[in-house]
């Protein structure tokens, strides 16, 4: 694809990438529309309930999520660094950031497993609804950062082999939509399931 | 490899593909990935078909024991699921829309021919799993496969979830494709209100799949999770509500609705004005009513759960949003008899079978406002009145509207003519089987026979068994189509580009297609429905629009 790309004048580029990027914002309503459902059906059973949460269970701690979501926070502000780099051409700059930001995701899914598994108590969790849609939810959030986390992977090992310039990066701007996307996701789980 | 001087995205023709699997297997022309779309759900429909008539067998008598009450649920439920996800929603969007509204626009292919052939691929594996799902004991709550029935049943009815789901992210894959399409990739000069309403049709269904359609697969997702982890998301004894799977499910299930009916109501927009030589009347109100649709669907959902315990305040807001939208759908029917007045009419087989999907479509859609109302749905929900209400939209508007199309763009897609005298005994034959099926269940259901079950009061005995006779003549019609189909590939009459005079861009270009679609992609000067003016095309092959001009048929 790298050699085709990069025999297309700079207008049939441009055509290209706004086809291309038209497709990404379509999926991502469409990967929106994906939580809202999910984000309803929490709230349809949150109103029907005469308690909430329900009696036995207790709210999830609100540190360790405080401190997983300023990881995942951050790992959008590292990534907008790194498209920065990319812009103004510093590869450095650029190499740098996306590795920062592939750390801090893989890290905050790190941290959610640990809080699945050590913090809350699964299995009389997944016996409510609030467990159900809280391990759906933020289950479904977390395998989308995971995905982000190798999308950002192969767009790190293309922009090593070439694939992308200081003009010609849609990769990298479709990985950095999902980036940013996956964190606002992330602010209103946070705010449903540790505030509100 | 030198740098090629683009114009536009999609004037960059592609080398012709090579070998047999790269031709026709995994095939990235959207041409091709139509013709499979067809083949695999017409072998879904001659399934489904025939469990429907397995239905009707044992219909025939009030306490028959052709199948035993389990069997039977299992029947139907596959049989609605197949029929909606394995048959109507494919055939259209997947079928019609790939095999026309590319070329109706002027491209090349779509915009994501991967994801297209992804999208097909991703069908028949589906298929697989919903007929194969008969081994572990199939869904038996229906097509809705409401809880607490599908949450207990048999393990076929994860596979069901996982069927619908594969089905689900296709056409999410294929709205996505099909909406970027026609935003970017129309032909130079055609502006929305030159686009033919086929196209418009198609854009409108295209943001339903992607925007609803990702709804149903997170319900199935969750659907699944309960079963096989055995949460409570449904479950009313701990805290659960099965009324949320009716809610998620109807959310998507509406709009979906208009899924399966949008294309054909833009296969008819088509036909008319070619059959009768004249401009359609009312473009922008055919056009427009369609985006109203689509917006107004997605806020009548719970018109399907008036029994369901809604308080009162919510079903009078969705009782009036569901009669609204008979507004822009009569728009649509008034468009159409008024393109039709004063026409000179050709009563070809693609036009009877227009005429058939005006008639049956109009009734149902009646039957529709009926049930919109709330006390009258009261009376009527569960019963055949449901059954009857939506076969004449699904089979009476969708399905005619899919032969309707299929002998109009024949030609188009194999280059030859599907026999006309066959194709008016299929459609006289198709008509009167199908009204003596469904019409008499409107009956059954007032007087109230309860839908979904295996036997039944032996007052309903007379009526039913004359339903069944019919629905075996109805079956035994889509043989004439399959004979006619296999027949014309030998015998059939070479079309030619243009056998019906018709004045949109697909009729431009030779039939079947070449794998480019367009030599030089044409310039757009004006709409495509002004009959008895010049052909509003620049940089077609000119000996095409000759041939346009002077129809051959």
């Amino acid at each position: 694809m790298a050699s085709h790309a990069l025999t297309l004048d700079d207008r049939a580029y441009a055509e290209q990438r706004d086809i291309r990027l038209l497709g990404f914002l379509f999926f991502l309503i469409s990967d929106s529309i994906f939580f809202g459902s999910l984000i309803f059906a929490y709230l349809y059973l949150r109103n029907a309930a005469p308690v909430w949460p329900p009696p036995g269970i207790e709210r999830p701690d609100v540190y360790l999520a405080a401190v997983n979501s300023i990881v995942l926070f951050g790992s959008g502000v590292t990534m907008h660094v790194a498209m920065e780099g990319m812009r103004r051409d510093r590869r450095g700059q650029f190499v740098g950031f996306i590795v920062a930001t592939i750390v801090l995701g893989t890290l905050f899914v790190s941290g959610q497993i640990y809080e699945y598994w050590h913090i809350l108590p699964v299995t009389k969790w997944a016996a409510t609804t609030f467990g159900a849609s809280f391990y759906t939810l933020t289950g479904m959030h977390g395998f989308h950062v995971s995905v982000g986390v190798i999308f950002l992977i192969t767009v790190l090992i293309q922009t090593l082999r070439g694939t992308y310039t200081k003009d010609r990066h849609f990769g990298l701007t479709a990985a950095t939509l999902y980036w940013h996307f996956v964190d606002i996701i992330w602010v209103a789980l946070f705010f449903l399931f540790y505030v509100y | 490899m030198a740098t090629i001087e683009l114009a536009h995205p999609a004037s960059h023709i592609h080398p012709a593909p090579e070998g047999f699997v790269r031709k026709y297997i995994f095939s990235l022309d959207h041409k091709v990935i139509a013709v499979q779309y067809f083949i695999t759900s017409g072998l879904f429909f001659v399934l489904a078909g025939l469990l429907a008539e397995l239905i009707r067998v044992q219909l025939m008598q009030p306490n028959n024991t052709v199948l035993d009450p389990a069997t039977f649920n299992e029947a139907f439920s596959v049989h609605g699921s197949a029929m909606v996800w394995l048959v109507v929603i494919p055939i259209l969007t997947g079928g019609f829309g790939n095999l026309i509204m590319p070329l109706q626009i002027g491209a090349r292919d779509v915009a994501f021919p991967w994801l297209n052939m992804l999208s097909f691929w991703l069908f028949p594996p589906a298929g697989i799993l919903l007929f194969g799902s008969f081994l572990l004991g199939a869904p038996q709550a229906g097509w809705t496969e409401y809880p607490p029935i599908s949450v207990l049943a048999s393990p076929g009815t994860s596979m069901w979830c996982a069927a619908i789901f594969l089905i689900g992210v296709s056409s999410t894959i294929t709205g996505l494709n099909f909406l970027v399409t026609i935003i970017k990739m129309r032909a130079p000069g055609m502006t929305w209100t030159r686009m033919p309403l086929f196209v418009w049709a198609s854009a409108v269904t295209a943001f339903l799949n992607f925007i609803a359609t990702a709804n149903l697969s997170i319900s199935l997702a969750v659907l699944f999770i309960q079963r096989t982890f055995h949460v409570p998301f449904y479950d009313e004894t701990r805290g659960g509500s099965p009324v949320l799977w009716q809610h998620m499910f109807w959310f998507y299930s509406h709009p979906a609705v208009y899924i399966m009916i949008l294309p054909a109501f833009g296969i008819v927009s088509e036909i008319i004005p070619t059959m009768v030589r004249r401009p359609i009347f009312g473009y922008k109100a055919i056009a427009y009513s369609s985006v109203a649709i689509a917006l107004v669907s997605f806020m009548v959902w719970a018109h399907h759960m008036f029994t369901s315990g809604l308080a009162q305040w919510i079903q009078l807001p969705f009782m009036i949003m569901t009669m609204i939208v008979a507004i822009p759908t009569g728009v649509k029917v008034f468009s159409w008899v008024a393109s039709l007045w004063g026409g000179r009419i050709r009563f070809t087989s693609p036009l009877l079978f227009v005429l058939g999907f005006l008639s049956t479509f109009t009734f149902g859609g009646i039957t529709g406002v009926m049930l919109a109302s709330v006390p009258a749905d009261v009376h009527e929900h569960g019963t055949y009145f449901i059954v009857a209400h939506l076969h004449y939209v699904l089979f009476g508007g969708s399905m005619f509207g899919v032969f309707a199309g299929l002998y109009y763009w024949w030609p188009k897609m194999t280059g030859r003519m599907l026999d006309e005298r066959l194709g008016k005994i299929h459609f006289w034959l198709m008509f009167v089987a199908f009204n003596c099926t469904f019409l008499p269940m409107h009956w059954l259901g007032l007087l109230g026979m309860p839908r979904r079950v295996a036997t039944y009061d032996p007052i309903y005995w007379h009526t039913n068994l004359f339903v069944s006779i019919s629905a075996f003549v109805l079956g035994a019609s889509m043989l004439l189509f399959a004979y006619n189909a296999i027949h014309s590939a030998r015998y059939g009459k070479r079309a030619g580009p243009n056998p019906w005079g018709a004045r949109t861009l697909e009729w431009m270009i030779p039939s079947p297609p070449p794998y480019y679609n367009f030599k030089e992609l044409p310039v757009v000067l004006s709409g495509p429905y002004d009959y008895g003016k010049p052909l509003p095309y620049r940089d077609v092959d000119p000996d095409m629009i000759e041939a346009a001009a002077m129809p051959a048929y």
